[in-house]
């Protein structure tokens, strides 16, 4: 498998001085298609590591090689295109835009990109919020969704333009149980459909249903847990639940 | 704490800080000023009509009187005084040398009169307000002249009569309460005793200024009514105390008030300004709010926080400007200082500018608290529910997206927004179109003086040629000589001559005044008329737009004017504007002889295929001295200076707007842009680079600066123009109609303004790449 993403020795030192070294020459890949989590506690720097490496922020050593290109030798607008046309992201804060409707949101990045046509746009949009499940909140405002629609919406917004990979930044952190797994169910489905996953969780739950989980503690990743593909079958989760739960406590999570 | 919050937010927002700090500052230092010049202005008047003694009620008048009839009338009444009957002796100015310049005071529109120095009040002062005694041989000139002329202490004046020449040496400026404004058309120059009885036996034109000081001031109404009603002379106007003051006072007061009124509308965009800021903040920390909220903090002590900063930065803008207007102030009192004298220095200087500074102060802040209202309206719930997106905005209905096919997406968005917030860009509307405003009456009142059309305002036709012959003692002889020259050119395909006499004319008081009269034949270069038409019969006159406003006759009155040494009656047959000789002109075909002329004009046309440079050289040669002109030149030769001037001020006003229009967008955008910094965060983070969002700024305050382009174009061709009309309508244009030159009005003035808000949108949107999506979530 083709790696679609690679972190090489990459460092973020804090402007704090009291917080020194958040990330501490982590490295990192990803391959095509594969869902990867990473785990540890808070503080740890996971949620450093996944925005430096997606290039929202900037590291301040080391290199990210997203799909061949080093992402630091990138202008601010090539950045914003690779962002655009290849990435996808979903935050545990909804993030949507607050004037916009729904179904403006899911669009506005495709219409940005014009790889489509707006009505080819609009029926992938379409298709992708029959797919979610959120259809009936096409012209809705988004003040009139739940948190786990909105997270949906986030979602599809995050595919509209056939990302070659997410990240998903504790995307099911302020949901409840039920839309959490389905949030889950969503993005395996997603992943089986070919686009890899990076995603940052506190969650057991939520770790286990992933391929590999990588854990972090100091800026360090410090290891790594392969769980292979998981087939949406109950009894095949709670094995590796149990696996996941065991190989945490040696990491003293 | 509080001291610590406060530092840090500060340093935090320094731009803006710095923005809202300047705002405040300049409006402080202007308030202050202009409060300091009226304060200044009561203070100086009162100094003066003090020390001058200046009298209640003057009646003037022209012609015999008794002086022993008014001293009797006024010994009995019982609210004057004091009285005295003041001998003014009158000069035309054309007898009147000044300075250097040595040439007679031919344009000029003043009643020029010599006097002694009064005995018992109305006392004419030096410039430090001391009386003036002067010895033979000395005169005291009026500060009129001294500004107007530069004329020095030593400098000559002389008094010319046929051969005789008397001579006097400038000892000193005379500051005159009666009438030291430049719009009081009489003017007096004190003489010694010994020279007054010289040129007492040399002028035998002499007018009187009835004097009175009344026992109470307040009794001026009864006092003023009584001498109406009484039989002593009343054969001119009758001016008072409060006229005096008024007089004195108005052109300082207008630039105070203008001054003000600046300062007013600077302080009103500064709140606006306070208020977006404020808002931006809260709506900035909207979350923090809740927290605090929720956790129990009071709100007054929240509030406290707040407005502590823009209590520092108010409290220290005011006390700064404050402390700026006291250095500043001289120069806005410079004028008043030479006209009227500075009254001694004391606490009242120092306090009123304080006041206002302080009132500046204290309407900030009430402005301020009136926004931070707001907090009992966020609920800790609401808050921490809608987080750091802050308030729901309701205009997700308007303008969808999804149903465009074809508008770009970043103008869609611009549009968009604009649909949505179209209140927040009023105050950017509002002032663009201000800026227009300034910038484009200026540009086409520019163009419109430089056009070979602003003639019509000169009270002259348009020709090819314009040969003026002023006055020297063979003048006549050489007109005479000149018409013989051009009745024989061939190349001239017509001509007419003009004689211009200074005559006697009737005035609306009754009283004789004098009027520069145009005779000839009007009808070969027509002038365009205000009203009615150009005199066609002897018995017709036209007169100039000043001329009929002050003499109160419209097309059809008749007026009475002595020719040659007979009244005459004469129908108005039409009005004319004429900014030239103080706007004081008439124009009739009557015939009268040529002596005492002050001016020859002959117009002339040439024929098709002469050159009119080549003419110009060739009359300019055999003419000498007379002055030969072509249209623009004339315009250019009488209208320079002034042409200068307003060149001078559209370069002002073009660099005021420029920069007004800059600091307001600058302010504008780096608020809006804190206001909008989750909602830039989020569309950077699905793919929108710095430049996409910069764009839809740019876009946003083009379109409103466009709309205001439009609507300030407009106001500026429409209530511009009868803006300057009303104020050229003093000098004797009152209907000037703009000529546009659409490259400078319609391309380069907005497109300077395009330029300049281009620019410094993209400037200040350059902080938009500090809006992270990852701390957003890290908050």
């Amino acid at each position: 498998m083709k790696t679609i993403l690679e972190a090489k020795e990459l460092s973020k030192f804090s402007d704090d001085k009291e917080s020194g070294q958040i990330l501490k020459t982590v490295n990192l890949q990803v391959k095509e298609g594969e869902f990867v989590s990473i785990m540890g506690p808070s503080g740890s720097g996971k949620s450093t590591l996944l925005y430096n490496i997606s290039g929202m922020d900037k590291a301040s050593e080391g290199n990210v090689i997203l799909d061949g290109e080093e992402i630091a030798l990138l202008s601010e607008k090539e950045l914003s295109r690779l962002r655009l046309n290849d990435m996808g992201f979903i935050f545990q804060q909804i993030h949507l835009l607050k004037n916009l409707s729904i179904f403006d949101n899911i669009v506005l990045s495709a219409y940005l990109a014009e790889k489509n046509s707006r009505e080819l746009i609009n029926k992938r949009a379409i298709e992708l919020m029959k797919k979610t499940g959120i259809l009936s909140l096409k012209d809705h405002a988004i003040t009139h969704a739940s948190g786990g629609q909105l997270q949906r919406v986030a979602i599809c917004r995050a595919l509209i333009n056939q990302p070659k990979i997410i990240f998903a930044d504790e995307p099911t952190g302020a949901l409840n149980s039920k839309a959490a797994a389905e949030i889950m169910e969503l993005l395996i489905e997603i992943n089986q459909t070919g686009t890899a996953i990076l995603l940052v969780t506190h969650d057991l739950k939520v770790a286990a249903k992933t391929e590999r989980v990588l854990y972090m503690l100091d800026g360090n990743l410090v290891g790594e847990k392969k769980l292979g593909k998981y087939q949406l079958i109950n009894k095949e989760l709670r094995e590796r639940e149990e696996v996941l739960s065991q190989w945490l406590a040696k990491m003293d999570f | 704490m509080l001291l610590k919050i406060l530092r840090r937010d500060l340093q935090k927002k320094k731009s803006i800080t710095g923005v809202l700090f300047l705002f405040v500052f300049l409006a402080a230092i202007l308030i202050a000023c202009g409060t300091g010049m009226i304060s200044k202005l009561f203070q100086s008047m009162d100094y003066l009509f003090m020390k001058a003694e200046t009298p209640h009620f003057v009646q003037m008048h022209a012609g015999e009187i008794n002086k022993q009839e008014i001293e009797e009338w006024a010994m009995n009444h019982p609210l004057v005084s004091k009285q005295q009957t003041v001998e003014m002796l009158n000069i035309d100015g054309t007898k009147l040398l000044l300075g250097n310049k040595q040439e007679p005071e031919i344009n000029s529109v003043m009643d020029i009169s010599f006097v002694k120095q009064n005995d018992t009040f109305d006392y004419l002062l030096d410039l430090e307000n001391e009386l003036i005694h002067l010895s033979s041989g000395e005169i005291a000139v009026p500060i009129y002249y001294m500004v107007r002329d530069h004329l020095q202490i030593g400098d000559e004046v002389s008094i010319i009569n046929g051969t005789e020449r008397i001579t006097f040496t400038i000892s000193h400026f005379l500051r005159d309460s009666l009438m030291n404004p430049s719009m009081v058309h009489s003017k007096r120059f004190l003489v010694s005793d010994e020279d007054y009885q010289l040129l007492n036996t040399h002028i035998k034109e002499s007018e009187y200024l009835i004097e009175f000081l009344l026992t109470d001031i307040k009794q001026l109404n009864n006092f003023s009514q009584s001498y109406q009603e009484s039989p002593l002379p009343s054969g001119g106007p009758t001016l008072d105390y409060q006229t005096f003051k008024i007089l004195n006072g108005l052109t300082e007061g207008i630039l105070a008030v203008t001054i003000i009124f600046i300062s007013l509308l600077l302080i009103v965009i500064a709140v606006l300004c306070l208020r977006l800021t404020i808002l931006a903040t809260l709506e900035e920390d909207y979350r923090e709010i809740g927290v605090m909220k929720a956790i129990g903090i009071n709100q007054a002590y929240m509030k406290k926080i707040y407005l502590s900063k823009y209590v520092v930065i108010a409290a220290a803008a005011s006390m700064f400007g404050y402390l700026v207007s006291l250095w500043f102030s001289p120069l806005f009192t410079q004028n008043m200082a030479t006209y009227l004298g500075l009254a001694p220095r004391n606490i009242v200087d120092y306090g009123t500018p304080f006041v206002a500074a302080l009132l500046i102060y204290i309407f900030c802040i009430a402005c301020c608290r009136m926004t931070l209202r707001k907090f009992s309206h966020i609920s800790a719930v609401e808050a921490l529910r809608a987080g750091k997106t802050g308030s729901i905005s309701k205009g997700q209905s308007i303008l969808p997206i999804y149903k465009n096919r074809f508008v770009p997406i970043n103008l869609l968005l611009a549009i968009k927004d604009l649909c949505n917030r179209g209140r927040i860009y009023l105050l950017l509307f509002v002032v663009y179109i201000i800026c227009t405003f300034i910038m484009i009456v200026p540009v086409n009142f520019l163009n419109t003086i430089h056009s070979s059309s602003f003639i019509t305002y000169m009270g002259i036709g348009q020709s090819d040629l314009r040969i003026d012959l002023q006055q020297s003692e063979d003048m006549s002889a050489r007109f005479g000589e000149i018409l013989t020259y051009i009745e024989k050119d061939a190349d001239v395909e017509k001509f007419t001559p003009l004689v211009v006499k200074r005559l006697k004319v009737v005035g609306s008081d009754g009283r004789l005044e004098n009027m520069n009269v145009e005779t000839g034949d009007m009808s070969l270069f027509p002038l365009e008329y205000l009203k009615g038409n150009l005199p066609k019969k002897e018995n017709e006159i036209a007169l100039s737009y000043l001329n009929s406003e002050e003499l109160k006759k419209d097309v059809g009155d008749i007026l009475q004017l002595e020719v040659d040494g007979k009244m005459k009656d004469l129908i108005v047959s039409g009005i004319y504007q004429d900014i030239t000789n103080g706007g004081r002109t008439a124009k009739a075909i009557f015939p009268t002889n040529h002596e005492q002329a002050l001016w020859y004009v002959i117009s002339l046309n040439l024929m098709n295929d002469v050159d009119v440079p080549d003419k110009m050289q060739e009359y300019l040669k055999v003419f000498h001295p007379a002055k030969v002109t072509d249209i623009k030149g004339y315009l250019a030769e009488t209208l320079g200076d002034t042409i200068e001037q307003l060149r001078l001020l559209t370069i002002i006003a073009i660099v005021i707007t420029l920069g007004i229009s800059i600091l307001i967008s600058t302010l504008f955008v780096k608020m809006i842009v804190v206001k909008d910094s989750s909602q830039n965060a989020i569309l950077r983070s699905i793919g929108f680079s710095l430049r996409d969002i910069q764009g839809q700024y740019v876009i946003r305050l083009l379109a409103v600066l466009f709309a205001a382009i439009i609507s300030g174009t407009i106001l500026a061709n429409t209530v511009g123009q009868n803006f300057v009309s009303a104020l050229w309508s003093m000098m004797g244009a009152a209907r000037i109609e703009f000529v546009i030159n659409p490259v400078h009005a319609y391309l380069l003035c907005p497109f300077l303004l395009l330029v300049a808000v281009t620019v410094t949108t993209f400037i200040s949107t350059n902080s938009i790449a500090n809006n992270k999506i990852s701390e957003m979530n890290a908050d």
